[in-house]
């Protein structure tokens, strides 16, 4: 059962309660149901209203049952199963009783149309309060009436931010814009129900929810109110949708067109073009690619390894960062932001400098952009000391050490943290590249040596990469994650293997870039091929943003391990030998000193110039199908097991495009015998062993099997 | 009687007014160096009863400055903080404070010092245009408003005319309506103590501390000023390199243009800075196994004339000899704050003196204080004076001076604006 009815003097009250589920969901059962209920009430003369409830703890309704829409194969399909839940929706709308919403947790998507259906929002102050409808973030749009009521609610401006960005909103917020009628305290939350209720039926409030709405005044008001400044608004999201998505994510485009349409509609036509549009996004690969984004990225968010189950991660009140520089300052930035006591250690104090620096730039920013009051700020940042010497850590619990990608220096630092420290307290490397055993070697303990690796810039890369050495104890790997989880990013775990994941794959396709350079001379161009395809940037701003010397560096480790095929393009160590180092120094492959950023005019004169004309199809072949056959070189090796585990770590640490699916969900999209065979034409056409595919995919492709197994 | 403790302290380098720390708020500085002094500590803050803190120019945005320091030093919630303020003797007043508690059997564990930014002592509107602001905001026609803000307009013209220095107004003792360096002269008239002298005892202090730079290292904890974090302050920034008798002899007299002898040559810096200690019981420190910096082992204060306040430690010496039953000679090394050379020349001179013995019946508890153990490192003319922290600074500045040199006693001493001294006796 989803729902019951009850009735307590002449009140009504749905019921929503999910059984076997933390959460309530608006699947097709449950609408039916609560059609069913709905059909029952609507000619009694004697309710005087109609509560609609959560028994689930901190949730109202989390949405519709996404793994409905995710089978939905034929835009008609969706757009029925869309007109399906507005019509019930419009039940509740049309009793002609007050209605009312009461909401003490989330309130998303279909959950957030529900309420929008009801006369009456009344919420509580559970910081838990969210409500929203995030449904762009996996590719479609509100189906349940959500861009029709919204923006007769709240004002279009508002309306379209929420539906646009599909970012939920706090009590406060929603209080604010008028999206709540009321928000109450959790305790006495009956009596506050039944002062509410009888507010109503004294007349103290307007019944009808689009007349209670305050007008705005002034140049907001006619943005909202006048059709020219609609128009405005209207062309002012599309624009800044475009900016934002590049174009790559039809589903706020799509919202803004509809908005705009059913904006001016009666409800009966205004829903139609929603359920139309719905329909016609749901069923878009991009839209499933995201799907299983969102459910890929849920799993590794709460990751858990088997059988550590029952292990309790230790708690971390106290932290200790080795290396202060940009990377130190940046992790111990994040530490503090979660009220972690951070210890900065470095060599100098302009070293420490530079990592308060990077700390404090991150806070300074959140305080400008009004994600954290100044106080706050400055309570944040007062968690990080720095020192010269290593007081302060014998009561660390968990240190990181980030400084230079060096193993004798490496080593020395382990080792010395296994004296000043204590026992219980985990030593990890964030090392990108080196081997965490080599390192763990060093200390008394092994143990509790793991690698967690961040990605540059710490406080936006939602990735923590878990290097485990064979020696890693289960705690230290709990531990671990409970932290990664505690600081909002999201882990991979994977074996411990030179460059791990992500810069294995990532430095593949950056070698394969600089070949591609030095036989075409095309630089920006490979950059806009990648850029075209998805990627943030392309592989040489890419290459200038993470510092020339830093990749190379890596690229020789990968060299030395993996051989040939990880031998960087003469053209890297050319322009290292110039001193340009990348953004950091100026100019790398760009000059970034100049406004616009252009082609560093130095470059050409560091290659021949014997060219051959770029081939863009070939190029991103050539960059992506490395890529794919490097992954599954790692799935080989079983440095990971789930091939989850690396579009994960490609999304979430590289930018890979979410809407591909990820790399590997992307390789099936491509066909693994395509993959197979175009890497083998390349690797003909090219006379470089490079491109062979690996065993790995060989046999996918013999078996017929693609890497994620098909329901 | 059990043994009080000072387990281990720390200070921030002192930056002359507007320098290097110009930007750090009391309370940021005190919490810099209370988190520091945790850092470096093994010491379990649940062991802790309170912590109490001393600052002259209390912040308007930190009322009970000591609980803020507290919390964002990392000190738990469940543990309460009170400010306190003695003038000068402000840091002093708070390691006292938890002397005094630690022997009324209140607690065991406390974490003390002073904190201070005199960059952010803040300017006053003066009441008449407080008045006439509070007219305008009453005002209902524009007719009113305009009456009052015509001459409201032309009497403010010059913004310094509208506003009162905090700094000023602390610094001027408001029953005698001298000011801290008017005091001064007072002294050394009265002891006809030169200003040759004055102007000796000041270049001293600059030698001294200069000398003393990598010895005060070990009590200091390197600073990176926000915003800019530009670079670290490694030592204090008041002691001149290349200090002069020529130099310090060029100087008008500041207080008194025309008869007068002090200068800014020869008086106490300007100074932002703090300094904290923790202190506990001996045997707290003993079942927590933790490293025992020295003792405290008698404290005192006394009252004089506002006019003269600079003469405190005078009186405030045999005060606290007299209650640790000690005789000056028993001290192997003496801190008197410098807060002006005219000040500390005349405590010396009182307790020189029979008659001043004589006067105040003090017989057997004063003496000559050899110069060669007196402010060994410099004092507050080079160092600065940060006033409420200072006391802690002392404190903490002898307990090491007396470990560095294997010494058993030494005796520390201030004067305080408003007429009192204050001494404290340590032990190792």
């Amino acid at each position: 059962m989803g729902l019951t009815y009850n009735e307590k003097n002449n009140v009504g009250v749905i019921v929503f309660d999910h059984d076997d589920s933390k959460v309530n969901i608006l699947s097709s059962d449950v609408i039916k149901q609560l059609s069913a209920a709905l059909d029952q009430l609507k000619d009694r003369e004697d309710l005087t209203a109609l509560l609609i409830v959560s028994m689930k703890k901190d949730v109202f309704i989390a949405g519709a049952d996404i793994k409905e829409i995710e089978k939905i194969v034929e835009p008609d399909d969706g757009a029925k199963k869309a007109k399906a839940g507005q019509d019930v929706l419009n039940k509740i709308e049309e009793l002609h009783f007050p209605t009312i919403a009461v909401i003490d947790g989330v309130a998303l998507g279909g959950g957030c149309e529900l309420a929008l259906a009801c006369d009456y929002r009344l919420a509580t102050f559970n910081p838990k309060v969210r409500i929203g409808l995030p449904e762009v973030n996996l590719g479609f749009i509100p189906g349940f009436g959500g861009t029709y009521r919204l923006p007769r609610i709240v004002g279009l401006q508002e309306a379209l931010k929420m539906i646009l960005a599909g970012r939920p909103i706090d009590g406060a917020k929603a209080l604010k814009i008028g999206l709540f009628d009321k928000i109450v305290t959790q305790k006495g939350l009956d009596q506050h129900i039944e002062e509410f209720v009888k507010d109503i039926t004294e007349g103290k409030l307007k019944k009808s929810k689009y007349e209670r709405r305050k007008k705005k005044k002034g140049f907001p008001g006619f943005l909202d109110h006048n059709p020219i400044g609609n128009r405005i608004v209207f062309d002012q999201s599309r624009k800044n949708v475009l900016k934002l998505t590049k174009g790559f994510y039809p589903a706020p485009l799509k919202a803004v067109d509809v908005v705009a349409s059913n904006f001016y509609m009666d409800r009966k036509r205004g829903l139609a073009l929603e359920a139309r549009g719905f329909g016609e996004l749901a069923v878009t690969d991009i839209s499933k690619n995201l799907v299983y984004i969102f459910y890929l990225s849920e799993k590794y968010r709460k990751l858990s390894i088997k059988g550590t189950e029952s292990i309790k991660p230790a708690n971390i009140t106290k932290c200790g960062v080795l290396g202060a520089g940009v990377m130190g300052g940046g992790i111990a930035q994040l530490l503090s932001s979660k009220g972690i006591w951070t210890r900065m250690k470095d060599i100098s104090l302009d070293a420490i400098a530079k990592g308060f620096q990077a700390a404090g730039k991150v806070y300074t920013q959140a305080v400008k952009k009004r994600k954290l009051t100044k106080a706050v700020a400055a309570e944040r940042m007062a968690h990080i000391t720095g020192s010269l010497d290593y007081s302060g850590f014998a009561n660390a619990d968990y240190v990181i050490e980030a400084v230079v990608e060096n193993m004798d220096i490496k080593k020395s630092v382990f080792k010395e943290l296994s004296e000043k420290c204590s026992e219980h307290t985990i030593l990890a490397s964030n090392t990108s590249a080196l081997s965490v055993t080599e390192m763990s070697l060093e200390v008394k303990d092994p143990s509790k040596v793991i690698g967690f690796h961040f990605f540059n810039p710490v406080h936006r890369m939602p990735l923590v990469e878990i290097i485990t050495t064979a020696q890693t104890s289960n705690e230290t790997l709990v531990t671990s994650l409970a932290l990664v989880k505690r600081l909002g990013k999201t882990p991979i775990v994977v074996k411990d293997s030179p460059g791990f994941i992500v810069n294995r794959i990532l430095l593949g396709y950056i070698c394969e870039a600089g070949h591609i350079l030095e036989e075409t001379g095309e630089l920006e161009e490979v950059d806009l091929v990648m850029t075209d395809f998805g990627m943030p940037m392309g592989p040489f701003l890419l290459s200038d943003e993470v510092g020339l010397d830093v990749g190379l560096k890596v690229m020789h480790i990968l060299e030395e391990s993996f051989g040939k095929r990880f031998k960087a393009a003469s053209i890297f160590e050319k322009i290292l030998e110039t001193g340009k180092l990348g953004k950091k120094s100026g100019k790398g492959f760009y000059d970034h000193t100049i406004k616009d950023r252009q082609v560093n005019t130095e470059v050409w004169d560091l290659m021949d110039s014997q060219f051959t004309r770029l081939d863009k199809q070939e190029c991103l072949d050539r960059l992506v199908l490395t890529m794919i056959n490097e992954a599954a070189k790692c799935l080989e090796e079983k440095i990971v097991e789930d091939p989850g585990a690396i579009d994960v770590g490609m999304i979430f640490g590289t930018g890979f495009p979410p809407f591909k699916g990820g790399l590997l969900k992307y390789a099936d999209s491509l066909g693994i015998a395509h993959v197979v065979d175009q890497l083998e034409k390349l690797q003909k056409e090219l006379e470089a062993e490079r491109f062979a595919p690996c065993q790995y995919l060989l046999n996918l492709k013999n078996q017929n099997k693609t890497f994620f197994a098909k329901d | 009687m059990e043994k009080i403790v000072v387990v281990n302290g720390i200070r921030t380098p002192f930056c002359k007014m507007g320098t290097d720390f110009n930007n750090l708020s009391a309370q940021e500085l005190g919490r810099i160096a209370l988190r520091e002094l945790i850092e470096r500590t093994p010491f379990e803050l649940s062991e802790l009863d309170e912590v109490i803190i001393g600052c002259v120019g209390q912040p308007a945005d930190a009322a009970n400055l000591a609980r803020v320091v507290a919390l964002l030093a990392g000190i738990p919630n469940e543990i309460p903080a009170f400010t306190v303020h003695r003038n000068c003797a402000s840091g002093i007043e708070a390691a006292v404070q938890a002397a005094i508690k630690i022997r009324a059997n209140e607690g065991t564990c406390y974490y003390v010092g002073g904190t201070e930014s005199m960059s952010n002592i803040p300017f006053y509107l003066k009441k008449s245009l407080q008045d006439q602001l509070a007219l305008l905001q009453r005002a209902k026609t524009m007719g009113q408003r305009l009456k009052i803000m015509v001459p409201f307009f032309k009497r403010y013209l010059n913004p310094m005319a509208s506003l009162e220095i905090g700094l000023k107004l602390g610094l001027t003792d408001p029953v005698c309506g001298l000011n801290m360096g008017q005091t001064a002269e007072v002294l050394a008239k009265e002891f006809g103590i030169t200003r040759e002298e004055q102007d000796d005892f000041a270049l001293l202090s600059h030698q001294r501390a200069i000398e003393g730079r990598e010895v005060l290292k070990e009590e200091i904890v390197p600073v990176i000023p926000a915003p800019k974090f530009k670079k670290g302050v490694e030592f204090d920034n008041g002691p001149r390199e290349g200090q002069s008798m020529e130099a310090l002899q060029k100087l008008r007299p500041f207080f008194d243009r025309r008869s007068g002898s002090v200068t800014a040559g020869n008086s106490s810096q300007i100074t932002d800075g703090a300094a904290m200690l923790l202190i506990m019981t001996e045997s707290k420190a003993r079942d927590l196994n933790l490293e025992i910096l020295g003792t405290i082992k008698e404290f005192a204060f006394s009252g004089v004339e506002p006019n003269r306040m600079g003469i405190g430690p005078a009186h405030a010496i045999p005060k606290v000899l007299k209650k640790a039953n000690m005789k000056l000679s028993d001290i192997e090394a003496v801190e008197i704050n410098e807060a002006f050379a005219a000040q500390v020349l005349a405590c010396l001179r009182a307790l020189e003196s029979d008659q001043f013995t004589k006067d105040f019946g003090c017989e057997g508890y004063t003496g000559v204080i050899d110069p060669s153990i007196l402010n060994v490192n410099g004092g507050a003319i080079a160092l600065g004076h940060p006033v409420g922290t200072t006391g802690a600074r002392l404190i903490l500045t002898m307990l090491k001076h007396l470990e560095r040199k294997n010494l058993n006693t030494g005796l520390v001493s201030l004067c305080i604006g408003g007429g009192q001294g204050a001494a404290v006796i340590l032990e190792r």
